[in-house]
């Protein structure tokens, strides 16, 4: 059969990443390049237009099968991921499912969704066999608009009929909530609703528009305390949101097709919801790397000098000055901040210590690679440097080369182009939620200090003649107690987003943690270090339980910032040693590969345990054993502080 | 006012539909892919595209994208 593709003028040389997916799928080949698509789908913009191109191209990618998707993957040697969500609302959805899609594929995975029936949110939330329950299900959406409480509103209603019915749902959604989180295996997410002009101007009086103003206030700020008081929900306020991609919805596809969200605000939300499904799975990035002239100040430092360039002062350098401001807030929260900059070292750290103008400062960065060297060779060293994955760094430039050299050679790296506009870098920064996470810890606002105490063990390491003598000199201390209470968001924390040094990879989030610490058969365990230059506070977890004779240790985490010390071999030699101390005849490792976690399979053995064959056992999990009779020593070292029972040496 | 070809583009790009020549006349039931939505998310689009109202409840009665594409061009 003909099709009708072949009528139509398709735009000849420029083709965007529409044209080429249609090409692709023209072709039969789009489920074999599904792994290209996030480089192609990284070049959409996002606004109006860029928006809705991802939304036609969700719609193609949700015709491809699967099966066949992740076929290609395991025969190309990189299996392609996939993402379950279970998707109930109160009005049609249809393009939120495309926008997902896209979504899912900028981030490199093929997401599957559950989705339940028509205007069937309630009895889905309620309904254990209802598809937010579903297996395998890792977010559940329940997308709210502002029809589900003007559903329950008598005709020529009043502000206070809607205050009512608002409170009434919102109970209606609390217990509904709160048994969702007993019963579903899912991270529950809801949103707030807007009030739309067409609500509130259908009262005459202020005062009664005022008052819908309020009620309706009071049910958004109710919904968004539900995440506050539920673990494992969160509510995505469509507020924001609506303020870039207005209107809420076109009338005639409300009234007509019931969608009562409209295309660009559902394609919004989308994007903030494939940013949490990141984070969940732990991919939140962790660095930033910026570029200096024309993206950090106003100006060209090998023209203009070190008191040359601009970021106050003037109308051009005050919006440098306003993204400097953001850098900034982004590093307070966690993110490692780094420089790339095709400058000379010494006029870049005049700049930044001695202009005026400057937010930020050579204490905000991390590492400051300032040569002229490619930026890709540059993100390679700065990953070393701050032994982080390319995975983890995002980086923002105005120059479309530099941008260009870096997303073709570290398809890896998050990429945020900035251009000769500074008022819109913020929003470029922003748009993605790269550094998303849901909830940050006391180690978040700290990491700043660590990283700037971790450059001074690197002057001590370049000035001592042996790695012994560098660890002797450090003065390591490592604390090992039972996770507390006030350690759990931490905890959660590292094995959410602790990839090299992670044994099984298993993600637990904070109310797992929680469940495994007051289990009185399991130990949780935190780790913490300190030396000479300062506290790194809690760099490592460990997960095990008794079972018979034998300790079974399920994970062993430890943050990337304290590899090479020993810390670890300390940690389990603690652990070790209460397992003896209180009765225990051997201890069982549990290894599982994951594409991170390569340098730490053999762990186990260099801790003196042997692997064992388990008949029937998963095929990737490898299991070590070892008696507890001579549990291995500490390091010399180092200083264990331990608080289980047991001897400390 | 847009051709038929540009009213397949218009489909085509709005809805992502692999359309075949025959579906231009073929009960909207027959279209692959084909949701009852799409006319009223398609008369959007062709409002955008031609500039003019385009009245959604006769769209509603047309059974064939022909149908539909006549009722925009004496719209």
């Amino acid at each position: 059969m003909t099709t009708l593709e072949q009528h139509s003028n398709t735009p000849p040389a420029a083709a965007g990443p529409l044209d080429r997916l249609r090409a692709l799928h023209a072709d039969g080949a789009l489920a074999r390049e599904y792994a290209s698509l996030p480089a192609l789908l990284a070049q959409i913009p996002a606004d109006r237009d860029g928006f809705a191109e991802l939304r036609r191209i969700g719609l193609l990618l949700e015709r491809l099968d699967p099966e066949e998707v992740a076929e290609h993957g395991a025969a190309a040697g990189a299996p392609v991921e996939t993402f379950t969500v279970a998707v109930v609302g109160h009005s049609t959805l249809t393009s939120l499912y495309a926008a997902l899609t896209a979504e899912f594929a900028r981030h490199g995975t093929l997401l599957r969704t559950v989705k339940g029936g028509f205007d069937s949110y309630l009895r889905d939330l309620q309904d254990t066999a209802s598809p937010l329950y579903s297996p395998g299900v890792k977010l559940a959406l329940c997308l709210l608009d502002p029809e589900v409480v003007f559903d329950e509103v008598a005709q020529a209603w009043t502000a206070e009929d809607v205050e009512a019915a608002a409170r009434a749902k919102l109970a209606q959604l609390d217990r509904l909530v709160q048994r969702y989180t007993e019963r579903g295996g899912a991270h529950l997410v809801l949103n707030t609703v807007p009030l739309q002009r067409a609500h509130t101007h259908r009262f005459v009086d202020y005062r009664s528009r005022a008052a819908l103003g309020i009620a309706w206030r009071e049910f958004n700020a109710g919904l968004l305390r539900l995440a506050a008081r539920y673990p494992g929900v969160s509510v995505i306020d469509l507020d924001p949101l609506l303020a870039d991609a207005g209107p809420v919805n076109d009338p005639r596809l409300s009234l007509y097709a019931k969608a009562h969200l409209g295309d660009e605000l559902l394609s919004r939300y989308a994007r903030e919801v494939g940013h949490l499904a990141q984070a969940l799975r732990g991919r939140t990035k962790k660095a930033l790397v910026v570029d200096l002239d024309n993206t950090l100040w106003d100006g060209v430092l090998g023209d203009d000098g070190p008191d040359g360039v601009a970021a106050a002062g003037t109308l051009r350098g005050e919006a440098f000055g306003r993204f400097q401001q953001v850098v900034k807030h982004l590093g307070s929260q966690g993110v490692v901040l780094a420089v790339s900059s095709k400058n000379d070292q010494d006029a870049v750290l005049r700049a930044l210590q001695e202009n005026p103008d400057m937010v930020l400062r050579e204490p905000d960065f991390a590492r400051i690679n300032a040569n002229w060297a490619p930026k890709d060779a540059n993100l390679r060293d700065l990953a070393a440097g701050l032994n982080l994955g390319l995975d983890s760094f995002v980086f923002a430039d105005d120059s479309p080369f530099e941008t260009g050299l870096v997303a073709a050679s570290l398809p890896q790296v998050a990429v945020v182009q900035l251009d000769d506009e500074p008022a819109w870098h913020v929003g470029r920064l922003l748009a993605d939620g790269w550094f998303d996470t849901l909830a940050i810890t006391d180690e978040d606002r700290a990491r700043g200090g660590l990283y700037r105490a971790e450059a001074a063990r690197q002057v001590l390491l370049e000035n001592t003649d042996s790695p012994e003598e560098y660890l002797r000199e450090l003065g390591i201390t490592v604390t090992v107690a039972r996770v507390l209470e006030r350690d759990v968001p931490r905890v959660s924390q590292l094995t959410l987003r602790t990839n090299q040094f992670n044994l099984t990879t298993l993600r637990l989030q904070p109310e797992e943690v929680r469940a495994r610490a007051e289990d009185p058969q399991q130990l949780v365990l935190a780790v913490r270090s300190a030396d000479r230059f300062g506290d790194n506070g809690t760099v490592g977890a460990i997960f095990a339980r008794r079972s018979g004779d034998t300790l079974h240790i399920d994970n062993v985490l430890l943050s990337c910032r304290v590899f090479s010390r020993g810390i670890e071999q300390a940690a389990l030699s603690a652990l070790l040693r209460h397992a003896a101390a209180t009765g225990l005849a051997k201890a069982e490792g549990v290894y599982r590969p994951s594409p991170k976690n390569a340098n730490f399979r053999g762990f186990y053995a260099a801790q003196g345990f042997e692997p064992v064959a388990e008949p029937g056992g998963e095929a990737a999990r490898l299991v070590f054993r070892r008696g507890l009779a001579a549990p291995p020593a500490v390091p010399e070292h180092i200083r264990l502080d331990s608080e289980l029972e047991g001897p400390n040496r | 006012m847009i051709d038929e070809l540009e009213f397949i583009r218009i489909v085509r790009d709005e809805l992502s539909l692999p359309l075949a020549d025959p579906d231009l006349d073929a009960d909207l039931d027959q279209v692959v892919h084909w949701e009852s939505v799409h006319v009223v998310r398609l008369v959007v689009a062709l409002e955008k595209e031609t500039g003019r109202r385009v009245p959604v409840s006769r769209m509603l009665t047309e059974r064939t994208l022909r149908g539909i594409y006549e009722a925009v061009v004496k719209a």
